[in-house]
């Protein structure tokens, strides 16, 4: 099996018409990851990560380059292909958590699996719920929980279509340090498990976790390297 | 059909999230049905009673009036008309074979009518014995009028339940002496009851009195108001009402071209009339029930565009996680439906229960019917599918990055 898992050649992402004031959010971006990594995508605001993950997240096209998932060519895929993508073999966790307000823990988490074709998606989403240890608290509102939990319901979320990537996007900013210890260590059972997940953060002390570190500044890798805190990349 | 009913649940948690919203969006959908619920229960009412009313007239039965070129329906213009006589009636009976029977008869509306110290204002009408069988109208109780009545022009009377109730309460009228006028007249016998006429009248405040007793001693006239025919069989109809137009133009010596001096009614004629009556007021009603469904759809298309902005995060959530833009756009068709459609359902409810209503306080004739809930159904439908295109196209259109960034 072809261990590439994203493989994107010269991604640029430029917003503004031609001929006037351009902003060229990534530049000529060429980078892999591959199958149980788990990569940090840092830098500071404004200097493309988001913007870089929302592509090799297929929530956003490239201006330019090629950007291959598994094998298939996205970059020339249409919205419909793409949502089929984002479905089956992507999952997003979000700095503002970004749960349904007045719906339960277990309906937010069988949200994807409604655009899917799977059954039984109340007994997916219960087992998802399981994973990230809140079986206790399939019933409860959103409102009803603390900033980590409403966080773990939405990795919840990500993991419930059983995807080939996870991206998180600042998946801590909002929460208490106790509270991100407790998601970051999360992540790093996840990956152990063999999941292959995608963190973007402007903090050092997050990134420390992961196994891979990218710095980005204005839209370029300025950096690629193993994090030697952790010895290999991969397993 | 598992995926729609995934939908549904979606839909449904979407729109229990903002109660209120949802109320307002109702409203307009409610009183527009209310209204078309309303309308129609009556309408199919009306038509009820047009058809009971041409039934109890007789589908083998004209009408012969005095006087000509008038519509039914428009008040009698200028003084009375004198040209119809009893001769035209017994001439009619004697050379139309067709013809099983007539009944000449005149009438006067609001007279006084006196019994000891009370009174009480009727129509006093003027009838013969053969009225009892064209009109199938005959006495409860005493006798009907006989022809020795009407040789001898006798001043006895057959009073109408309304009368009898008026004057006599529980006491047994008949052989007691009322006035009509100034003439005295003995009571002879009380009509069965007839119900309201096809004008709104009651049939039931009448005094029968003989034609010709009528005619010498109460208006001291030599003409009658009309002639109820009735036929053999209904299958002549037009011929026989061609017939009679006829012999009454040469009696009446009209010359070619020179229009009829009376007029024939037959029961196409009456349910025509009755059916134009109930098309204004249909008219009238359905303008109220499509202003209130458009103005209905109007609220909804921009209270749905309202939520469409504001759950700009969740369409965009919702993409990322794999919905379609026809997913987002089958999700907001869903919602503006299921809150018409339950707009509609409560709508169908409260115009039955107007219905009800509205047959207890004024009488008119209700019906709820099928077709009445089935246009309810899908009206209030339609009105949220398309008053719910244009905001979910909008939302189907918004890209997953930029509604999540919002």
């Amino acid at each position: 099996m072809n261990n590439t898992l994203i493989n994107a050649k010269n991604l640029s992402k430029i917003y503004g018409k031609e001929n006037s004031a351009q902003v060229v959010a990534v530049n000529e971006v060429s980078m892999e990851i591959r199958r149980g990594e788990f990569v940090a995508i840092m830098g500071a605001s404004g200097s493309g990560k988001s913007t870089l993950m929302n592509i090799l997240g297929c929530l956003d096209k490239p201006t330019r380059g090629a950007l291959f998932l598994d094998g298939s060519e996205v970059s020339k895929m249409d919205d419909e292909q793409l949502a089929k993508i984002r479905n089956q073999k992507i999952g997003f966790v979000f700095q503002s958590f970004n749960l349904l307000a007045r719906t339960s823990a277990l309906e937010n988490v069988e949200l994807p699996l409604i655009y899917s074709d799977k059954q039984d998606i109340t007994k997916l989403a219960k087992e998802a719920l399981q994973a990230v240890g809140l079986s206790d608290r399939l019933d409860h509102h959103p409102s009803e929980l603390s900033g980590g939990q409403q966080q773990r319901v939405a990795v919840a979320r990500a993991l419930v279509n059983d995807p080939e990537i996870i991206f998180a996007d600042e998946p801590t900013g909002n929460l208490d340090t106790r509270s991100s210890l407790e998601i970051i260590a999360l992540f790093a059972e996840l990956y152990k498990m063999g999941r292959t997940i995608v963190l973007v953060t402007h903090e050092p002390d997050i990134a420390a976790h992961t196994r891979r570190i990218i710095k980005i500044a204005d839209g370029k890798i300025i950096a690629d390297e193993e994090n030697r805190l952790h010895g290999t990349w991969q397993k | 059909m598992a995926k729609l009913l995934r939908m549904k649940k979606i839909a449904y948690t979407g729109l229990g999230r903002n109660k209120l919203r949802t109320f307002l969006m109702m409203i307009g959908v409610v009183i527009g049905i209310t209204a078309l619920t309303l309308i129609i229960s009556a309408g199919i009412g009306a038509q009820d009673r047009v058809m009971d009313r041409v039934k109890k007239f007789g589908l083998e039965s004209m009408m012969v009036f005095a006087g000509g070129g008038r519509e039914m329906g428009q008040p009698v213009s200028g003084g009375p008309v004198t040209t119809l006589t009893l001769r035209d009636a017994e001439t009619i009976k004697r050379e139309v074979r067709a013809v099983d029977e007539v009944a000449p008869f005149n009438r006067k509306g609001n007279s006084e009518i006196k019994y000891l110290g009370k009174s009480t204002t009727a129509a006093v009408f003027g009838i013969t014995p053969s009225w009892a069988y064209v009109w199938d109208w005959d006495v409860r109780s005493g006798d009907f009028i006989s022809e020795d009545d009407m040789d001898n022009l006798n001043r006895v009377c057959l009073i109408g339940p309304t009368v009898r109730k008026e004057l006599f309460g529980n006491e047994n009228p008949i052989g007691q002496q009322i006035r009509i006028g100034n003439v005295q007249f003995e009571i002879k016998g009380v009509m069965q009851p007839k119900g309201t006429s096809p004008g709104g009248g009651d049939m039931d405040n009448r005094v029968n009195i003989p034609l010709t007793t009528f005619m010498r001693r109460v208006a001291n006239v030599d003409y009658i108001f009309g002639i109820k025919i009735l036929l053999n069989s209904s299958g002549e109809m037009q011929q026989t009402a061609e017939n009679i137009s006829a012999i009454l133009r040469e009696r009446h010596t009209i010359a070619a071209g020179i229009p009829d001096d009376f007029r024939i009614v037959t029961p196409d004629e009456v349910t025509q009339f009755a059916e134009k009556v109930a098309g204004t007021f249909n008219i009238f009603f359905s303008l109220v029930a499509g202003i209130a469904l458009i103005a209905g759809g109007v609220v909804v298309a921009n209270i749905m565009l309202i939520s469409v902005n504001e759950r700009r995060r969740e369409i965009g959530l919702r993409k990322a996680m794999g919905a379609r833009s026809k997913d987002i756009k089958l999700q907001f068709l869903f919602e503006a439906t299921a809150v018409t459609l339950a707009g509609g359902i409560i709508g169908i409810v409260l115009g039955g229960i107007g219905a009800q209503i509205l047959k207890m306080i004024t009488g008119m004739p209700v019906s709820i019917s099928w077709e009445g809930i089935a246009l309810g159904v899908v009206s209030s439908s339609l009105v949220g599918i398309i008053a719910g295109m244009q905001p979910a196209s909008r939302a189907a259109k918004l890209q997953p990055v930029e509604s999540l960034r919002s």
